[in-house]
């Protein structure tokens, strides 16, 4: 009985005589196991490069550094809920939700939506860096506002 | 009979194997052999797969690591030794990242909803590519994404699908054989939560989709790296079930 | 064995038209709704 070696033929593990067969991986499979390992593959390199580059890329599309994260926050709410006196509450009170506590929205209606059972949401479309447009313009116009009010 | 070859089991040895060939001191050394040079890949393997998982800009670091582990594990195999076929490695660990990649964004969803944190990147993902975490985000009683069946999904995933996929996972990269049968469980399970929540956003289309930066194209690019299980359901079933043990 | 594989072969090709089919569809679906609607 000889010391088996890799690639000897035997029914036992369902290799072939192919050396460069992979256990488990048997004649009738092979090219679609080589397939599925590619397309593997490209899903690992996929996966990475949206982890890592997410995060940045949206920090930038949504204004920062401009806007620091807090502001980006609230931003994104005045936009969600059309209401330009909303902020983000930070920190928020402990615990809040899924535990206890209202969420931060919880009475706010101002959002613009087509209601029925299929809605349509109605917010702006956001460009690039367009939240730091709308932080600036409505603070000139809160400024100017302000500057015209006290005057008796 | 090449009794040897019955018993051979590949992976990180942490199942004891007997040989039953006479004058096989030798056997069991390349064995021994093929556990360390197994275990080596494995460190680098699951460093580089916690770095991936992470996610953020640690997941490049993670990627090369990753990669020089199935380098190491290949060079082993190509040795003659024992080691545990790169498709296993590379099924079980991108199922672990893909698995935990999904748990981690759901449970956030679920728990951190109201952090500064998840409350600007949740809803510049949305404002992107995803309506269902833009529109009325944190205005449901349990916060997070307010997309008509969202936290049904999230809530199904995280308590069942999940886990059991990394557990199986786990067991797989193990090479027990529950691993390898559970595994094809689970990712069957992937197959039934694509359907139906792809279903779910089409028939929510408008919220997904209406007024948001990419639409469509965003989300379908970004979440078809998350079809995995669709990968590894050929592979399973296909696979010689005898490299697994017990 | 043979028979056994030739089915599986069948069964997974069945499974891959159907999942792969199933997105590409959805796709399809909603880049239509993107073309007709007001997104």
């Amino acid at each position: 009985m000889s010391t088996p070696t890799a690639g000897q033929q035997s029914p036992a593990n369902g290799k072939s005589t192919d050396e460069d067969l992979a256990p488990g991986t048997t004649k009738q499979w092979a090219g679609l196991h080589k397939w599925l390992k590619r397309g593997l593959m490209v899903c690992l390199v996929g996966l990475v490069i949206e982890g890592s580059f997410d995060l940045p890329f949206l920090a930038i599309w949504y204004g920062w550094p401009t806007l620091s994260m807090h502001d980006i926050c609230s931003e994104l709410m005045k936009v969600r809920y059309n209401n330009e006196s909303l902020e983000c509450q930070y920190p928020y009170r402990f615990p809040g939700p899924p535990l206890s506590g209202a969420p931060e929205a919880a009475a706010v209606d101002t959002a613009r939506d087509k209601w029925g059972i299929q809605p349509v949401p109605e917010y702006p479309r956001l460009g690039f860096r367009e939240l730091v447009r709308m932080h600036d313009e409505r603070i000139a116009r809160q400024n100017a506002a302000n500057n015209i009010a006290p005057h008796p | 009979m090449n009794l040897p070859l019955m018993n051979r089991r590949s992976g990180d040895g942490k199942k004891r194997v007997t040989s039953s060939v006479a004058g096989s001191g030798t056997v069991d050394d390349r064995y021994e052999e093929g556990r360390l040079a197994q275990r080596q890949a494995d460190k680098w393997l699951i460093a580089g797969a916690l770095l991936i998982g992470a996610n953020g800009v640690a997941g490049t670091l993670g990627l090369p690591l990753f990669l020089w582990g199935l380098k190491l594990q290949r060079d082993a195999s190509k040795a003659g030794l024992t080691v545990r076929p790169i498709m296993v490695t590379l099924i079980g660990y991108l199922v672990i990242v893909d698995a935990g990649l999904n748990l981690q964004g759901w449970i956030l969803d679920m728990v951190a909803n109201h952090s500064l944190i998840y409350r600007v990147l949740y809803t510049a993902i949305g404002n992107v590519m995803d309506g269902g975490y833009f529109w009325h985000y944190n205005q449901l009683w349990i916060g997070g994404a307010a997309a008509p069946g969202e936290k049904g999904w999230e809530f199904a995933c995280i308590l069942v699908v999940f886990p059991m996929r990394i557990a199986a996972a786990i067991a797989f990269l193990q090479m027990k054989r529950w691993g390898q049968q559970w595994l094809l469980v689970t990712c069957w399970f992937g197959v039934v939560i694509w359907v139906g929540y792809v279903m779910n956003m089409t028939e929510y289309a408008d919220v997904r989709y209406a007024h948001v930066v990419f639409p469509v194209l965003g989300w379908w690019i970004f979440d078809i790296m998350y079809i995995t299980p669709f990968l590894a359901i050929p592979y399973l079933h296909t696979v010689n079930r005898d490299i697994f043990s017990e | 064995m043979n028979e056994q594989d030739r089915r599986k072969r069948r069964a997974l090709m069945a499974f891959q038209i159907f999942i792969y089919g199933y997105l590409l569809l959805m796709f399809g679906i909603q880049l239509s709704m993107w073309a007709t609607r007001n997104w």
